[in-house]
């Protein structure tokens, strides 16, 4: 289902329905998210993909209009030549994928692992530097956001 | 191979990982080929999925929070690119009317 979605992303003239493949994809990996017990990370996928990006993606696409687009390109070649790409890079990372020796996992308590508790245990004390960092990221993108999409005459 | 015990039944940990190069293979051939520029930042979205994918499985496999950890951190840097790179396009967007990313390459030097 995932893979049906991604094909959607990439085959859709039309951007809109190239987001709703998009969202049908983010359902799909958040439900495998939560088989591999990440629960807190189901749930932020779900709010900030399906939710808050996919909602951005909408509007834009509202507010710039349903461009269609045309299946003409400067190079020719260059579908072909990506296919051929993406099939060499596939075939290379499941080539890499078969190699990967698996080590006994140590054993955790599964009623524990991924909760939000857990979560916040590793987010607050020993990565809380990477977490600050992560704030500071996002007000920036907020500032970039609102300059960017400030009209010309709105200077004061 | 591994095998991933969820819910009673057993799962090879690398139908996972198989699931998400593919999805990024996707993206890949998404960005390359679409020509409208909104649909590549689309792409790009779907590659980061992909590799979070990656990430909590290997974070489930090995019992580790760092995978789930960085996971989120990639969510977190993907949102925020998603914000910038429309609000870039909005503005390129309200300037002329591009329907193909090569529109733009006058931008080169």
């Amino acid at each position: 289902m995932a893979v049906a979605g991604g094909v959607g992303v990439i085959t859709f003239r039309e951007p809109i329905r190239c987001v709703l493949s998009l969202v049908v994809v983010m359902i799909a990996l958040s439900i495998l998210f939560l088989l591999l017990s990440a629960q807190f990370v189901f749930v932020a996928q779900i709010i900030v993909y399906a939710g808050a990006v996919m909602v951005l993606f909408l509007f834009v696409i509202a507010l710039l209009g349903p461009a269609r687009e045309t299946a003409r390109g400067r190079l020719r070649f260059q579908p072909w030549l990506s296919g051929l790409f993406a099939a060499v890079f596939l075939i290379l990372i499941w080539a890499m994928l078969q190699g990967v020796q698996y080590r006994q996992p140590d054993p955790a308590d599964l009623n524990v692992f991924g909760t939000v508790q857990w979560i916040a245990v590793g987010l607050f004390t020993s990565y809380l530097y990477p977490f600050e960092l992560t704030s500071i990221l996002l007000l920036v993108a907020a500032i970039g956001a609102i300059y960017l999409s400030r009209r010309e005459g709105d200077d004061r | 191979m591994s095998t991933l015990t969820i819910g009673g039944s057993q799962l090879d940990a690398s139908w996972f990982l198989l699931l998400a190069a593919v999805l990024f293979t996707l993206g890949t051939i998404g960005v390359l080929v679409r020509r409208n520029p909104l649909v590549i930042l689309i792409c790009i979205e779907l590659m980061l999925n992909a590799v979070n994918l990656t990430l909590i499985t290997f974070s489930r496999q090995l019992q580790n929070a760092e995978g789930q950890l960085f996971a989120l951190m990639v969510m977190t840097v993907a949102a925020a690119e998603a914000v910038v790179g429309l609000a870039i396009l909005v503005d390129i967007f309200r300037v002329r009317d591009v329907e193909d990313i090569d529109d733009l390459s006058e931008l080169k030097g």
